[in-house]
């Protein structure tokens, strides 16, 4: 593999020349490559027929790469509705082909090539309005030419108009609160859904096994939490430490908080700046149980593989860090009590 | 539904359905679509672009777009309205908060022109979970009923967690789907 690997192009600068030098050996591994598939198909953690699976990033680069160029070509000789048809196929089996192998390429790597997939589309549909007139009336150009119909349709404004649009319910939570410390035990059998939400400065311990955690506009709080056998939604926070476990985070528009994990899937963030990373460090009565209960009792690493979604380039992202070790907590210990 | 749509339809491959999966993020669409198709749900991470699933349903084959609900990558959606026969809106029904935003979402979705003759499934999902609005609660939330007449579409709660309603929804969409394009059989 490693011969191979050096005289693969460089994907974000792929130039037609390195491709033709390299597509005869690509050809030749491609074959390589599917028979090793073929060995190693039995383990694969899917059991879809995936043909086109290489998992390689940088072979299925260049069969990306070369593929984006034999449509590029075909599209600028393309004359007819029957051509772009075509064209319209090969781009779907590109993007077939970006969604079987998804699961191990980088998300750099997949959001690079959405983009590319959704430019070509745009080409298409270009070159398709430039080849066939378009027979229908073009409401689309109806604002550009008055000026003054008004964005919204009809039916939004009706959407629009009615205001407190979902029922007020309570829902279990604690809201509004400051300067507090704020203590729940779930007990094994009650599990639901538990909302914490325009805290300041106040301290929250939730022991026991949860199934969904939401979280919104808290400031300059404490919050640890046992476990959750489900997800976590965190928005709007500001000057916080989050100390929890659960199958899935996802932290949107926070800010210089600090996040000690324990999650069985990549972390996400998006919208968050100053925000930094640590492993779980919670202890209190019977939290083995709980964990183990959730299937949470592994440390997986996952909370250092944090996925920033407004950050889409291969170098680190500037919005998180790794909490160095010299400032991390050494371990929280809760108790019921409220000190 | 035009002529050259039809000449489309039947062009394409037989029993062939394209079905596209949206809603915000976090909302279960993952975890619904490994669970009709029989697989592991017990890690899943958020979506980073898209999935897909080919399954046989009935006599159907199914193309099964899932489809991230992040904020940031919404706007890819639209990549994936082409020739879509079915849309599946999944909406957690325990995340009340952001209720006006899927609402917002969802109609955004529904003025799109490529999607005009899709049938329309509203999975009100984690109804196992206590206090989850109920399906006819979210009809009202979503307003539903000032959707524009001539689309097909139905509400189902379910529970990708236990299962519950997802085959009867699946059922709906695909009957409907077929009786409308395979009509010419
Ligand atoms: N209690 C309960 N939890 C559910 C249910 N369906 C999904 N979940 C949980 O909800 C979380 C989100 O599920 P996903 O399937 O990842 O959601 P998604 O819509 O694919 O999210 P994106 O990929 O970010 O768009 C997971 O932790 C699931 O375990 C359900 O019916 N009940
Ligand atoms: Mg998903």
């Amino acid at each position: 593999m490693e011969e191979e690997q050096e005289d693969l192009p460089n994907p974000n600068q792929a130039s037609e020349k390195t491709l033709d030098a390299a597509s005869r050996k690509h050809a030749a591994m491609l074959e390589r490559l599917a028979n090793r598939k073929q060995s190693l198909s039995s383990r694969k953690p899917s059991s879809d027929s995936n043909p086109d699976s290489f998992e390689s990033t940088h072979s299925f680069l260049s069969r990306f790469s070369q593929s984006k160029l034999s449509i590029d070509s075909d599209l600028s000789r393309s004359k007819s509705k029957s051509d772009l048809d075509r064209v319209s196929i090969s781009i779907s089996d590109l993007e077939k082909l970006v969604a079987e192998n998804s699961y191990f390429l980088p998300s750099y790597e997949v959001r690079t090539c959405l983009k590319t997939i959704s430019d070509l589309k745009q080409t298409v549909e270009n070159v398709t309005s430039e080849i066939v007139p378009k027979k229908k009336f073009g409401f689309k150009n109806k604002k550009a030419s008055t000026g003054f119909v008004p964005e919204i349709e009809p039916e939004i404004q009706a959407f629009e108009q009615e205001k407190p649009s979902y029922p007020i319910r309570e829902l279990p939570g604690f809201r509004e609160k400051e300067n507090e410390v704020l203590v729940k035990e779930f007990e094994g059998s009650e599990i639901g859904e538990f909302t914490i939400s325009d805290l300041n400065f106040c301290e929250v311990r939730l022991k026991g096994c949860l199934r969904a955690l939401f979280v919104h506009r808290l400031r300059n709080c404490k919050v640890y939490v046992g476990s959750v056998f489900g997800s976590v939604l965190i928005e709007e926070v500001e000057g916080c430490v989050f100390v929890l476990a659960s199958h899935q985070i996802r932290i949107h528009h926070a800010r210089e908080s600090d996040f000690y994990l324990r999650a069985r899937s990549r972390p996400i963030i998006e919208d968050c700046n100053g925000v930094r990373f640590a492993p779980y460090c919670l202890s209190y009565d019977g939290i083995e149980r709980d964990l183990r209960e959730a299937n949470l009792e592994e440390e997986t690493g996952n909370w250092a593989n944090v996925d920033d979604f407004r950050w889409l380039r291969a170098v680190q992202s500037p919005n998180w860090s790794v909490l160095p070790e010299n400032e991390r907590v050494g371990g929280v210990t809760i108790s019921n009590l409220d000190e | 539904m035009g002529l050259l749509s039809i000449i489309r339809k039947i062009k394409r491959k037989e029993k062939e359905m394209r079905i596209l999966m949206v809603g915000l993020d976090n909302s279960g669409k993952t975890t619904i679509v490994l669970k009709i198709n029989g697989e592991d749900t017990s890690v899943i991470s958020p979506t980073l672009g898209f999935n897909i699933k080919t399954m046989t349903y009935n006599k159907y084959t199914l193309n099964i777009w899932d489809v991230g609900g992040q904020r940031t990558i919404r706007s890819y959606w639209r990549n994936y309205f082409e020739q879509t026969d079915g849309l599946v809106w999944v909406v957690d029904s325990s995340d009340l908060r952001r209720l006006d935003d899927c609402k917002f979402e969802l109609h955004n979705i529904l003025k799109e022109e490529r999607l005009s003759g899709a049938s329309l499934l509203i999975l009100a999902n984690k109804q196992d979970i206590q206090g989850a609005l109920s399906p006819d609660e979210m009809a009202k939330v979503l307003n539903l009923d000032a959707m524009d007449k001539t689309r097909h579409w139905k509400i189902m709660g379910c529970s990708a967690y236990t299962g519950d309603g997802l085959l009867e929804g699946f059922d709906w969409l695909v009957q409907d789907i077929a009786s409308r394009i395979y009509v010419l059989d």
